[in-house]
């Protein structure tokens, strides 16, 4: 199917029908769809590319791909960061070929042109072959249309138009300020190396897993087994806990799971951690009111389109590589200001569960792995994802549903058809 | 002390425990306070930071008793492997009855499946630098900690739950 007729047909792969929200298996093993979505999503939205503790000192930087694109993100003497194209206006290498690391400038190593990491063009060999009055200030590093940040959470948008970072991170903005709010000075510091794993399916598949609420009890039973070894919760406590919360699916594609808050200490992670480190606890009070900690307090799996979710453990970045091709990598953080057993619990957690040997991830993973192979059967090519659609309800703009829903799924999928319907 | 060539004897044992899914008799090899890590980064506190595995005996049980007695799903269908064991070397321990020893591993792991199946059939080759501190207890070597260094230890992974 060529392009210009796909881009008519965004409609129907996505069928928004009020009894029966349905998208086509074509989504995720097409790809032509996948370059689109590089198109118009990756390369024209705004997409998650770091957060500021990464680059510390100026001089830091880390590359990244956006969409297909290598770019680099760096923290020039100035101290302000730059996402710059990772490519030399000569004749157009990279200028950088590590992951990350501490450098005063970047170098082409195929003739010598150098950059500040601000992306200025400082010098190159032999400039003699070059006029002298040549414009140097025309051939830097060509900046990304678009850097913002969101309390420290950089995101990149290639595209000069559309709306701002602000106006895109709305919806999602007080569960994102919530998230912080665990930390009693509402700051995080990314621990690295982070988790990285890699399966052969699409990126959507990770994408409508994450605040997935109706898989827990069958793909996890694994991991409530052990959880009713260790003593730490029965199956029946876990498969009661799964059934409370709701899921939230929000404007701009954005969703969240969550599972209600509490002040008491058997009834949710803040609390039990102010319990136990009473200096914790005195912090958090000093910070904030009881309502505010109510909502800290909750659990929450939170997207924000395309390409992050942010975890209680872990910040979560969705690199797709190609159709049937996924990185997923997990910043676990720890949250400023705690006491240092906090985050060493919440790093032990975050292992136990998460990454490529953990004890619940992998299940994931196969269940990915399941899907792609079972789309190349199209005998009926629809993927249902109406579950809940009777019973949701609407409430300042929020999609809510039953925590077994899939509210969040279809505002990712409403966003989505949005997105690669524009041409 | 132990000569290379025993301790070679010891590793390759080891091995087998793994590739034949005798994980209950591998997890019995463990001293009471042994230690499992495989790290992303090896130079970095695991304590402090974050790592594929690092399992204290606790949790080493958890991950031997949930592969053996739990409805997993990443190892069903299960991994099938076979361990190389090479370049062993043998160094003083650091307390009476220990002994450090290291060798490489070059572990093949494919996981069989039906026709067409992502993720299965394919055979990969994982190689890592292994670091063992072995310890004298009731008349046998044992296991008290096991340092695993994958190649791309901090590259992307795939599936990695049926014990590297």
């Amino acid at each position: 199917m060529a392009v210009t007729q796909r881009a008519r047909t965004y409609g129907d792969l996505v069928v928004d029908d009020p009894r029966e929200f349905r998208v086509h298996g074509s989504i995720y093993t097409d790809p032509q769809v996948f370059q689109e979505e590089m198109d118009r999503i990756f390369e024209g939205t705004w997409v998650y590319v770091g957060h500021e503790s990464e680059l510390p000192a100026p001089g830091d930087y880390k590359t990244v791909l956006v969409g297909r694109q290598p770019l680099i993100v760096a923290r020039h003497e100035d101290g302000r960061i730059y996402a710059l194209y990772n490519r030399c206006r000569h004749r157009g290498a990279v200028v950088c070929r590590e992951e990350r690391g501490h450098s005063n400038f970047f170098r082409c190593r195929y003739h010598n042109w150098v950059y500040a990491n601000n992306g200025a063009l400082i010098g190159m060999a032999q400039a003699s072959g070059y006029p002298e009055d040549l414009d140097r200030s025309r051939y830097g590093l060509v900046p990304a249309a678009r850097l913002a940040s969101y309390r420290g959470l950089l995101f990149v948008n290639l595209s000069p138009t559309g709306p701002s970072l602000e106006e895109h991170l709305e919806p999602v903005r007080k569960y994102v300020d919530y998230w912080f709010g665990r930390s009693p000075s509402e700051r995080i510091q990314v621990i690295l190396p982070p988790h990285r794993y890699e399966y052969p399916g699409n990126w959507k598949l990770q994408a409508e897993n994450g605040f997935d609420g109706y898989h827990g009890n069958y793909v996890h039973l694994s991991w409530q087994r052990v959880l009713q070894l260790s003593k730490e919760s029965t199956v029946e406590e876990v498969q009661q806990y799964r059934q409370e919360g709701c899921v939230r699916g929000l404007r701009n594609g954005h969703g969240l799971l969550e599972r209600p808050g509490s002040l008491n200490p058997a009834s949710s992670w803040t609390a039990r951690m102010m319990h136990r480190y009473p200096e914790y606890a005195e912090a958090m009070r000093k910070r904030f009111d009881d309502a505010q900690l109510m909502e800290i307090s909750a659990r929450r799996n939170i997207f924000v389109f395309p390409n992050l979710y942010l975890f209680d453990t872990h910040i979560r970045v969705i690199v797709p590589k190609a159709v049937d091709r996924t990185e997923v990598q997990l910043y676990v953080y720890a949250l400023e200001d705690v006491p240092e057993a906090i985050n060493r619990s919440r790093y032990r957690g975050h292992e136990r569960f998460y990454g490529p040997a953990g004890f619940g991830a992998p299940d994931d993973i196969e269940v990915f792995t399941e899907v792609q192979t079972g789309l190349a059967a199209t005998g009926d090519p629809w993927n249902l994802l109406h579950r809940g659609q009777h019973r949701e309800r609407v409430m300042d703009g929020e999609v809510i549903g039953h925590t077994t829903d899939e509210a969040p799924q279809r505002s990712f999928y409403r966003e989505w058809k949005r997105v690669m319907s524009q041409a | 002390m132990l000569s290379v060539a025993e301790a070679e004897q010891f590793l390759v044992a080891e091995a087998r425990l793994l590739d034949e899914r005798r994980f209950e008799e591998w997890e019995a090899l463990f001293t009471e306070d042994g230690v499992y890590w495989v790290p992303m980064d090896p130079d970095r506190d695991p304590t402090d930071s974050v790592s594929i595995i690092y399992d204290d005996r606790k949790r080493l049980h958890e991950r031997v008793y949930r592969l053996t007695k739990t409805p997993v799903l990443d190892q069903n269908p299960p991994s099938r492997t076979v361990r190389l064991v090479a370049n062993v070397e043998v160094e003083p321990g650091d307390g009476p009855g220990e002994q450090r020893v290291r060798c490489n591993q070059l572990i093949a792991e494919m996981r069989p499946g039906g026709p067409g199946q992502a993720g299965l059939n394919s055979p990969r080759w994982l190689a890592a630098r292994c670091e063992y501190r072995l310890r004298r207890v009731d008349g046998r070597w044992r296991i008290a900690w096991k340092k695993v260094v994958l190649l791309d230890s901090d590259r992307a992974q795939y599936n990695l739950s049926f014990i590297p």
